[in-house]
């Protein structure tokens, strides 16, 4: 790995497809020292930052995520835009390995040279995720794609943690043989700007159709993040590439709407806000696990309070001053 | 129990030293556990017994004397390169005693390119003949009498435009199409799931089919208008129980697509046919063949034939590819025998036995012949044609019968439930079930806990290949291309052009697709052009990889702590990169090319991941140029190649070169696959890092690729 962060810097903002592929793997070090180079590259790229259209996009597996992106992103390049489109795939939970085969459900677009996919590993942590897809977004703006769609799986956190860091966040569903709502989460209904219902073609039109009605029914249900954007529900086919200027129409008109009512420059000023609190978190946490006193006090204290002999606010209380004797001195 | 049971028990029990004969069970790949021994309890009652061969439901053959009548059609597969050679080739064998041809297309072909188009330029005459134009048609079948000869074509893909062809040749050369037999396979589903040699999307795919059955059976009622493929399933990593339910299953789809299109069922099902393979595991596969037979009449009573040979299943059978070993390739000649007596005793129509060398390359004239003498001995020489399913009431073989059919009928039921086998393709569920086994196959292999003589036992240590290698020049395609260029000069063009577009008007409406497309063939349209006027209304078929995860690790956690210390060695080795170096190794598992057999690298990205590694997949197809592009995005450490079709001396040179002239010399090429050892040298030359050979187990491979990674990044 490279030491000199003007190595990256340059090759981002030439987009130069070699350093901006090295400057993401750079960003998902692990090693400290990595880190360090990262923390510089981002800082000078950020005055480049910020134009780009943020789209997160989730979905439970099989709702054809990369197929509604290969289309929807080839769509985009021939409007004249540059996409980039992060994916991240989960990590074995065994083994810590990946499988990351995003790019064989996006054939046309991973040849498209107004396209930059990069598939990631989740890696286990979702703070992981988190940091290195937000830092991946900034380098991508950087290199000029004013495009940027985050694609994740639809499990755990990570609809909420992918949604805490775009402009708009659009829910693919498809058309299930039922009770369509069982398989939606209340708190992605929360965050969702849109909801898109995917395989709307043969003979599952109908069902699509049926579908958009009960997620129109349930968002009813759902107080609106803003005042001024009610999610609509809308319905497209993938595979035969129709709807989607719809949705790419919505996506426009939620930013001009956004733009104007002030609300999009709010929501990236609270973004970068709660994303800086989340680390300061971070940091605090990391420095009480890892301080000396603390590791060695806290298996007797735990112990105590496990047996009742110590009430948890006292044994709380005292962790904490151990962290505040350091600060006095 | 019947006399003489318990008897066996303690006589059995005496002579393991007091222990039971229980602990001689074994648990075959399929699930089934199978005894020491068997007797007349183990097979009262069976359903697949009681009848005789030639008699509902077929258990003992279609045929009433089977090869007592006579015995079953050598057919063996051969295309060389070029239309001239393959024809040289196939009046050899005529001459020497083979009965019917079969016809081995070139990857190009398949996918209904021609040669002059640059994604194909690694692919022309590998594999098979490339055949563009009528004119390579006409060459092909030069001098032999179609009038009289069974001709079998290998064809999913550009079945249209090929058909077409073929029965434009046999026009202009004098032969009615009522006088044409053979069979095609355009047994489409089976791409789909794991050959990959398609072209369209499914529901288009299928309505080819349709049109194709419905010509046939007014114009060419002789001919067999699809061959049901189980061998590329078996080979994709199926066991036994897999292959016969995902291969019936697929003929209940395409009986379903031909009523739905108007037939009347009893004027194309006797004309299907099916094509099994057949591997080492000797009474599994004898068993199959039989349990295949009395399934698939007992899937047709729900379409109400009215004829016997509507539910009668006729099977062609090929001996196992996959089975064939690069190490001490002679072995191979002895596998070969073993699945072809598999074959005959299962009762098979007819048969093609593979080449020793098919681990290494494509047969040459001397390996040719000697497989073919392995079947005519059989036939000549052993005697063994002269009873009708010889070994129908045997204790063993009944019991495995019944005990197949019960497992294919589970499966086939759950593809039912799940609306057919087009559904279940779709959702992705039988692939996995088909990577799920081959990745634990491979897991077994490595361990040792399956045997194959030569790769993981009784390995040589010094290894000489000391047979001729047959190699496809470059001249075969610019000759191809000569020959378009042409043709496309001579030709009537406007005609030509009206034809195709007619061929655009039938995939948008009602016309039947194999007629129109003989007109074309007939105005010298090439197969590329009749393909594209279809691809515009049908769109081409984009392929959605899914890969399982755990299976390769979980055979190791069932196994002696010695093999899963090999694996969590592994883990750790990958564990510590990750610490060391900040991320895991990220590999670019790819294959480039139009050759679409993707086992090899589902095991491999599937055992890797497992192991800890990031595992990349490339879409299948891709350039060379395409593959480095994702290389480079996806900053992988290493690409590793895989190559079947002899593909490799150009694409993997070629995958480097684009690399290093992108700037990413620094990600290293590993190659796996067949290759010949005699062209390892030559990658090595070009900058290759490393080759592993069919045999290679997983974890030696990933141990390598570890050495080298650890060598550059940790020092």
């Amino acid at each position: 790995m490279h030491k000199d962060p003007s190595y990256y810097i340059q090759g981002v903002l030439d987009n130069n497809r070699l350093m901006l592929a090295r400057t993401i793997t750079l960003v998902e070090s692990i090693l400290p020292s990595h880190q360090e180079i990262a923390k510089h590259v981002i800082n000078e790229l950020l005055p480049y930052t910020g134009k780009a259209v943020r789209l997160g996009i989730t979905g439970v597996p099989g709702a054809g995520k990369s197929t509604f992106i290969e289309s929807f992103g080839t769509t985009l390049t021939t409007l004249g835009h540059k996409v980039a489109v992060l994916a991240i795939d989960p990590s074995s939970t065994r083994s810590g390995g990946s499988i990351l085969g995003d790019k064989t459900r996006m054939e046309r677009l991973a040849v498209n040279d107004m396209a930059f996919i990069r598939p990631s590993p989740s890696g286990g942590s979702l703070g992981g995720v988190a940091r290195k897809t937000r830092e991946t977004m900034l380098v991508c703006e950087a290199a000029g794609f004013d495009v940027i769609i985050v694609e994740t799986v639809g499990v755990g956190q990570s609809e909420t943690t992918v949604a805490s860091m775009v402009d708009f966040f659009l829910v693919l569903q498809i058309a299930g043989a039922g009770d369509e709502l069982q398989g939606i989460k209340k708190g992605v209904l929360e965050v969702a700007d849109a909801i898109v219902v995917n395989k709307a073609d043969g003979d599952n039109i109908n069902r699509a159709k049926l579908a958009k009605k009960q997620y129109e029914t349930a968002l009813h249900l759902v107080t609106p993040s803003s005042p001024n954007w009610a999610p609509p529900v809308m319905t497209c086919s993938a595979l035969e590439e129709k709807g989607l200027m719809d949705v790419w129409t919505t996506v426009n008109s939620h930013k001009k709407i956004m733009t104007a009512s002030g609300e999009l420059e709010k929501k990236r000023q609270d973004q970068a806000m709660s994303w800086m609190w989340f680390l300061v978190n971070e940091g605090l946490e990391r420095w009480f696990y890892q301080h000396a006193e603390i590791q060695k006090l806290l298996p007797n204290i735990k112990k105590r309070v496990e047996e009742g002999k110590m009430a948890p606010t006292r044994a709380a209380d005292e962790l904490v001053a151990i962290l505040g004797k350091d600060l006095l001195l | 129990m019947a006399t003489g049971y318990e008897q066996w028990v303690e006589l059995a029990t005496k002579q393991m030293k007091g222990k039971s004969p229980d602990t001689l069970n074994w648990k075959s790949p399929e699930g089934i556990t199978v005894k020491p021994v068997y007797g007349e309890d183990d097979i009262k009652g069976l359903p697949t017994m009681g009848s005789f061969p030639g008699m509902a439901p077929y258990t003992r053959g279609p045929m009433a004397t089977m090869y007592a009548g006579r015995p079953w059609t050598i057919r063996q597969y051969a295309g060389f390169s070029t239309a001239k050679a393959s024809n040289e080739f196939y009046r050899k064998n005529l001459a020497a005693g083979q009965k019917g041809l079969s016809v081995a297309f070139s990857l190009s072909t398949h996918r209904g390119y021609d040669s002059d188009n640059p994604r194909v330029a690694g692919d022309i005459g590998k594999a098979g003949v490339a055949i563009d134009s009528i004119e390579d048609m006409k060459i092909l079948f030069d001098g032999i009498p179609l009038d009289q000869m069974s001709v079998s074509m290998t064809m999913n893909g550009a079945v249209i435009p090929i058909l077409a062809m073929w029965i434009g040749a046999a026009e202009e050369s004098g032969v009615k199409q009522e006088e044409l037999t053979g069979t095609i396979q355009n047994d489409i589903l089976k791409e789909y799931l794991t050959r990959n040699t398609y072209i369209y999307p499914p529901e288009p795919s299928m309505r080819i089919i349709s049109d194709i059955m419905a010509f046939c059976s007014k114009n060419m009622p002789k001919y067999n208008t699809i061959s049901i493929s189980g061998y590329h399933i078996m080979e994709a990593g199926a066991d036994s129980v897999l292959q016969c339910a995902f291969t019936l299953a697929d003929g209940v789809e395409y009986v379903r697509a031909a009523i739905k299109a108007g037939m009347d069922v009893d004027t194309f099902a006797p004309r299907l046919s099916f094509f099994f393979g057949v591997g080492m595991n000797f009474f599994m596969e004898i068993a199959m063949l039989r349990a295949a037979r009395f399934l698939w009449h007992k899937l047709m009573q729900q379409f109400n034939p009215k004829k016997p040979q509507s539910s009668m299943l006729r099977t062609h059978v090929q001996t196992s590819g996959w089975s064939l070993t690069e190490q001490d390739p002679y072995n191979n000649v002895i596998r070969t025998t073993i699945e072809a007596m598999a074959a005959a005793l299962g009762g098979t129509q007819s048969l093609h036995t593979n080449s020793f060398d098919e681990a290494v390359c494509l047969p040459t004239e001397f390996s040719a012949r000697i497989a073919r003498n392995t079947q005519i001995i059989i036939q000549e020489e052993s005697q063994i044609c002269r009873v009708a399913d010889p070994l129908g009431g045997s204790y063993y073989i009944e019991w495995l019968t019944s005990k197949i059919v019960e497992g294919a009928e589970k499966i086939i039921n759950e593809i039912e439930e799940m609306g057919g086998m087009a559904k279940a393709i779709a959702s992705g569920m039988p692939k996995l079930r088909i990577e799920e086994s081959a990745a634990r196959r491979q897991a077994r292999i490595d361990q040792g806990k399956d045997v194959i003589v030569g790769v993981n036992k009784y390995r040589l240590k010094d290894e000489k290949l000391d047979f001729e290698i047959l190699e496809v020049p470059d001249s075969v395609r610019l000759e191809q291309i000569d020959r378009i260029n042409h043709i496309k000069k001579t030709r009537d063009n406007a005609k030509c052009q009206a034809c195709l577009e007619a061929i655009a008007k039938a995939a948008g409406g009602n016309g039947n697709l194999l007629e129109v497309a003989i007109e074309a063939a007939k105005a010298r349209a090439t197969v590329g052009e009749i393909s594209d006027a279809m691809e515009k209304v049908f769109g081409r078929f984009v392929a959605t990889t899914q890969c399982v995860s755990g299976a390769y690790s979980s055979e190791y956690s069932e196994a002696s702590s010695d093999s899963a210390q090999i694996i969590e060695g592994l883990r750790k080795r990958t564990n510590d990169f990750l610490a060391k170096t900040g991320r895991r190794p990220r590999i670019l598992v790819t294959k480039m090319g139009q050759d679409g057999h993707d086992r090899g690298i589902k095991v491999v990205a599937s055992s890797y991941a497992d192991l800890g590694f990031d595992v990349d997949i490339s879409p299948m197809f891709q350039t060379p140029d395409e593959a480095a592009k994702m290389a480079i995005e996806n900053d992988v450490h290493i690409v590793g190649a895989s190559s079947l079709a002899a593909g490799h001396k150009t694409l993997v040179p070629e995958l480097i070169q684009k690399l290093k002239e992108k700037g990413a010399a620094e990600i290293m090429v590993v190659a796996g696959g067949v290759i010949p050892p005699s062209d390892y040298q030559f990658l090595y030359d070009a900058g290759c890092k490393g080759i592993y050979g069919p045999g290679t187990p997983i974890t030696e491979s990933a141990g390598k690729v570890m050495d080298m990674l650890e060598e550059k990044y940790c020092k």
